[in-house]
Order: C-alpha cells, then structure tokens, then sequence
C-alpha cells in the first residue's frame, strides 16, 4: 500500500430536530464537532485542518458560511476547505478528509457537515426560489413509479421501509423522528404527497451536523492501544454523471455502479451481499433503498425489493440497512451524508449502542445527490487493512 | 423582434435565524438599550462571540457591558447610499471601538458630511424609539459622548431568541450564443436542438454535449418535433412557503419528444384532470400566443426550458404508445 492508512478515531453529531431553537449555526457544528473530539480525546489545538460540507447556501441564507464557522471549528491559522455536491456532501466531506490523510497532507483532520433547514425553506430552494417547486420528492416520484413498474415490485414495499427506518430510529436517541406507533396502515394512510410516495415514505426536515475525526494509522494504533476501537478506512470513491442525457439509466445510475465497485475493489470486497455486514444507505424516499441495493450491486438487478420483503435488510436480518433510522428518521440535507458515513464507522467500531448490529465487521456507506447524479461511498472495518 | 441576450432575477426569502445563548444575550439587551460583549481571556469581544475565535475553545458566558461611547478606529465614506444600506442619506461605515471593549464593531456613523469624519473621533448611539432586539436598535452612531436616546428609560430586557432576515438578491445572467438562438427559435415557435456528430444525441439549448463534452454549434441546429408522449409525471401537493402561488395538487410531466430524441422535463399536461395523466399518452405542445412569448424563464443553466413559449402539452387523442418504453426517461 502506497498511501497513508486512514482511521477514524472520534465521532460527534447533534440531536437532530425539526427546529434546533436553542442553538446558532455556529452552535449547532460546534455541538458535533465537541463531541468528535471528545470522543478522540483530542482538543481543538490537535486538528490540522478542518473540512466543513453542507448543501446549497439558498437553504440558510448564508452566502459561504464555511467563512464564518472556520473560528467557530477552531480553523484560526489552519487550512479549511469547503466541500459542496448537493445531497452526498457529508459523504464527500469525509471522504476529502480522509484524503488530506492518505495522501499524508495532514494527520488528523476534523471534517464537519451541517444543515439547518429550520432557518430556510428547503422547497424553496430547491424550486430556485420560484413558486411550483417540485421539491426532492417530486424529482424522485418518476424514477420511484419507473422502479416499481420495471421490477414488478409491490406497493407494500416502499411502506414496509418507512416504518423499519422509522422503528430503527427508535433506537437511536439522535435521530430526529421518534415514531413510536409507526405501523405499515399509518404510511398506506398518511397523505399522498408526490404520487406515488406518502408522507410517511418521505424524509423529514432537521437541524443537525455530524462531525468525525480522521487520523493516520499511528493515530489509529494509539487509539486501539487505549482500548477506544478506530474504524479503518477500507476504501473511498466519489463519482458523478450528467443529469439528463438520451440514455441515460436514472434508476440504476452508472455512477453509482462505477462508485460502487470503485470502493468494493480497494476493500477487497468481490461479493458485497456476502462480505459487508451492515450498511447505511442514502433513502431519503422508502423506496431508494431496494433501488440502491440493486444500484449498488448488493441484489441483481430486480431482486433488491425481495431482499426488503424477506426482512434481510431489517435490524435484525442478515443484511441490515440503515440501524440508524436513516434518513427517512432525521434529514439535515448537507449532514445526512456524514450521518451514514458516521453510523458505519460505529458500527464497525462496536460503538453504536442500541442500534449495534452484532458482529459487524465490515461496514457500507453511501450518500447521493442532485437528480441522483453525485455519489459519495466508503467502507470501513474492524481490522487494519 | 429577437431575445434580449440578458435575462434578470431576483430571489428573495425571509430567512429565520435561531440566535443562540450568547447573540440571543447580546440583542436581548439591546432591547433594554444596552450594549454587551464577553470576557475571553483578557479581552472583551463585542458583539458578544460563543467561543475564543483564535482557539475554538468555549468561552463562559461572562458578560461585560461596554459603550456606549466609542472610537472611531476606522471607516469608509459612502456618498451614494444604495437602497440596502441602513442609511438614506451620505454616512460613513465605521469600526468603533466601544469603551471597555477590545475589538471593534461595524456600525454606520451619521456625521453630515466626510469632513466632519475621522478616525480617533468620539461617537455614541443613537437609539430606535421601540427597540426589536435587532442591531438596528442602534438606528447609527452620531459624533460625541452621549448616547441621542428616545425619552424615558428603557424597559427591562425583552427575551431575543431569533431574528429575521429578509434576503434579496437580484442578478443578470448573460445568455450564450446558443440560448438567443434557442429562444429566437422558440420565438418563431421552432423547437431547435443540436446533434453532436459523436453520440447521435440531440441536446436543447446548450451548446454543448454532456457525454462527451464538446461544443455544439449552429451548424448542428436541427428543428425538433412538437409532439411526443409523457414518459412520466408526477403529481405534487403544494407545502406552502413565501413566494409559493399553487394550493392544489399540480402535475408536472416528461415528454420525449416524436423520434425519441430528447426529453423536457416538467411539463403542464392541458384540459385534463391530473388523475388522468398517464405515461405513454401522446401529446402536442400548445405554443403561447406570438404576443405573449417571453424569454424571462431562458437562463444559463443549460436545461432547454421552453417556459414562456410552450404554454403545455395536449392530448393528441391518438392511442397511448406502450409505457414500459418510456417510463425511465424523466430529465
């Protein structure tokens, strides 16, 4: 191995909710950003260099505000850099970080990714501050109908996701939606929003940030000497593709095949199914899930919904997806990338509490952005790779 | 009559800012006409910071008053007052010093004229008669020691946790060469794309091919059909937010176009219901009245709107081509 052996060693986030009232924007990261160090048992004055990520500024109304939180993340005097691709920047935000390490740039790095949608309205934003804005969800609705007509998958499918999310979520005390009666009749019932997704089948708005502390492998061993477990980076890619071009498969996007198996071959991993044991996937609506498992090469393609109605994607499958509660549970848009990429750390880590998957070794993470054309993924393991 | 080669836009939002314990503190007591900073160190920063800007470190929430007098430690002249600044009239952006304070805090200084400015000069607030726990509850700062304040004694410190902020922006994109011709096109109700010698494939309004990233030019102008099928669609139920005009569930459309060139995406379906659109129907673009087309929605961004030209896209009456064929193209 040429480069640099990558490690995380801290991780932070905030309780997410819809509305953050008790904190300002520099409040809100730095409440992640303490508790990643606090948990690398490092201070500020231990960071070399900050990596800040959030989606589109329209959604706060702050113009650069990576100028104004530099201080706030103890930036003063070290090199920052902002990262920006729509909905995955919290992957790719850790995935520079983890760069400026491999590539032995920098030693330890505290990457950072944040959105407080309460502040804005992402609707808006998303419709170019116009009026009719379809929103995510009505970008999405097409390919979702496109998914369900082509796989021949039923409709309980996409409800079934939305409350398994929803139900993981309850194990994880900063996950926004806290839905104790989720039931499959309460998102079959609740509102049609965009055709064919329900509300329930639908991501919330949050206030959150999640931060994570990367170090090079001395960082990691010294960590592992202290009995604090790091996740070792197994592999990064990051990939894009034109929006819209005659061709084009937006269901099974090439970059995210690409992506995918970018990641699979630095890891080592040739049979996904078999060789990761948990993953975080990016499911902003119920149904991306099945969608990603196929995209991702997990299921053949069709298969990724049987794979969601035999419960192998639940908590306690053979496959599980999301033990967090996802995105479906807690959506602050520039953040909700690290917050995957995050939960596979601590899986692997052994770290997540009440939503640990036994025996995870091997974890997944992945995020997606604009009209599915931005993909961000790593994996991470137990063992030094 | 041909395009204008300059579209302009303006967005606006009122944003709604949380302000935290240490802002909120700051401009809660601007309500009672009181100016605070916090202790970091030595120092005392205003407005008041969370945290020691050189460290990260958390400072205690120690707060100092400070003022209302001040230095003027440095300022700039600004003799044509735009419509955003805080001022109507000439003034000048100043850095003051405030007493007992160690930075220094950008307000606006009403002094007359650039004469009567300088640095090292003695200034003081002047009051809004009811202050909002904003920092215009200091309306500017005029010359000399005494604070100019609305008569009777401020009341107690109301509690300050948000603040709006009303964000406009209006900005001029230029069009490329490409898009004048496009909306010229469109004009004359000519739907015109670009077929890149490489790929075979037609692309509105770019100049460009996305796959392999070539320039386009006006020799590749072809005329498109108007006519094509809905490949997908979706219905939308209206969340209300500032600027937004639609309360009931709208349906926007893809329609490839005849020959199975090209896609426009979020499109209006005309005269029907949106419970029947469906994928697969055949549709014919209903172009506006010559007078009424507008380039205004033709920007930059390299997307092929016909907003402002295509009002929507009617049903054809002919029989429905099979969806499974089309459902996959949305953008």
């Amino acid at each position: 191995m040429t480069h640099e052996r990558v490690a995380v060693v801290g991780i932070g986030q905030t309780k997410h909710k819809k509305r953050r009232d008790d904190l300002s924007i520099a409040g809100l990261v730095r409440e992640a950003a303490q508790r990643a160090l606090d948990d690398a048992r490092m201070t500020w004055s231990d960071i070399d260099a900050v990596v800040i990520g959030k989606a589109p500024d329209i959604f706060e109304g702050v113009m650069k505000p990576e100028l104004y939180l530099s201080d706030a993340l103890g930036g003063a005097g070290k090199p920052v850099f902002r990262v920006h691709t729509a909905g995955s920047v919290g992957g790719s935000t850790a995935i520079v970080a983890s760069h400026l390490i491999s590539s032995r740039v920098h030693k330890r790095v505290l990457a950072v990714a944040w959105e407080k949608q309460s502040e804005g309205n992402a609707q808006f934003g998303l419709g170019g501050g116009k009026s009719g804005s379809i929103g995510a969800g009505g970008a999405f609705a097409p390919w979702i109908r496109a998914y369900i007509q082509k796989s021949g998958a039923p409709e309980h499918i996409g409800w079934q996701v939305a409350v398994k999310d929803r139900q993981n979520a309850l194990r994880n005390q900063y996950a926004h939606l806290q839905l104790k009666d989720i039931s499959i009749d309460k998102v079959r019932e609740s509102p049609m929003m965009w055709d064919p997704l329900h509300f329930l089948e639908s991501c919330p708005s949050s206030d959150g940030a999640g931060a994570i502390v990367l170090t090079d492998e001395a960082g990691g061993d010294a960590a592992a000497a202290d009995g604090r477990a790091p996740a070792w980076i197994l592999g990064t890619s990051m990939r894009s593709e034109p929006s819209s071009f005659n061709g084009r498969d937006p269901i099974r996007p090439q970059a995210g095949i690409d992506c995918a198996w970018d990641v699979y071959r630095q890891a080592g991993i040739t049979d996904p199914r078999r060789q990761i044991d948990v993953a975080e996937l990016y499911v902003p609506f119920s149904w991306y899930e099945p969608m990603w498992l196929e995209g991702h090469d997990i299921a053949p393609v069709g298969e990724g919904w049987k794979m969601v109605d035999r419960g192998e994607t639940a908590f306690d499958g053979d496959f599980p997806v999301n033990p967090s509660g996802g995105v479906l549970s807690s959506n602050p848009i520039g953040a909700s990338g690290m917050l995957r990429f995050l939960e596979a750390a601590l899986q692997v880590r052994g770290a997540a509490g009440e939503h640990q998957v036994d025996g995870a070794k091997v974890a997944l993470a992945q995020a997606y952005g604009a009209a599915a054309q931005y993909f961000a993924m790593w994996a991470v393991g137990a063992d030094k790779p | 009559m041909t395009v204008s080669t300059q579209t302009v836009s303006t967005i606006q939002f009122p944003y709604k800012r949380t302000l935290g314990p240490v802002m909120g503190r700051f401009f809660s007591e601007l309500t009672a006409r009181r100016i605070v900073g916090i202790r970091s160190g030595e120092r005392v920063i205003v407005p008041p910071m969370e945290y020691d800007p050189e460290t990260g470190n958390e400072l205690a929430h120690d707060f100092v008053e400070v003022g209302p007098a001040g230095t003027v430690r440095s300022w700039t002249w600004v003799a044509e007052p735009i419509e955003s600044h805080p001022l109507d009239r000439p003034f000048a952006f100043v850095l003051v010093r405030l007493d007992g304070a160690d930075t220094d805090l950008v307000h606006v200084l009403d002094a007359g004229s650039e004469d009567a400015v300088h640095t090292g000069m003695r200034v003081a607030p002047r009051w809004r008669d009811e202050p909002v726990g904003r920092i215009d509850d200091i309306v500017c700062f005029v010359p000399g020691e005494h604070a100019d304040s609305p008569e009777g004694e401020p009341g107690e410190a109301q509690d300050v946790t948000t603040m709006e902020y009303f964000s406009k922006i209006t900005y001029t994109d230029v069009l490329s060469p490409t898009l004048v011709r496009y909306a010229n096109n469109l004009r004359a109700g000519r739907l015109t794309g670009q077929r890149c010698p490489q790929c075979n494939r037609v692309f509105l309004g770019r100049g460009y091919c996305s796959v392999d990233a070539i320039l386009l030019g006006p020799e590749l102008d072809e005329v498109l059909p108007d006519r094509g099928v809905v490949s997908n669609y979706t219905i939308i139920t209206p969340t209300p937010y500032p600027g937004q005009k639609e309360t009931e569930p709208f349906a926007r459309a893809s329609v490839v176009l005849e020959g199975d060139e090209m896609v426009i995406a979020q499109q209006q379906i005309l005269d029907i219901p949106v419970s029947e659109i469906r994928v697969g129907m055949r549709v014919r673009a209903e172009w506006m009245p010559d007078a009424e087309r507008d380039a205004a929605e033709i920007t930059s961004k390299g997307w092929g709107t016909v907003a402002g030209f295509i009002k929507g896209w009617r049903h054809t009456g002919e029989p429905d081509e099979p969806a499974e064929q089309y459902m996959n193209r949305v953008f």
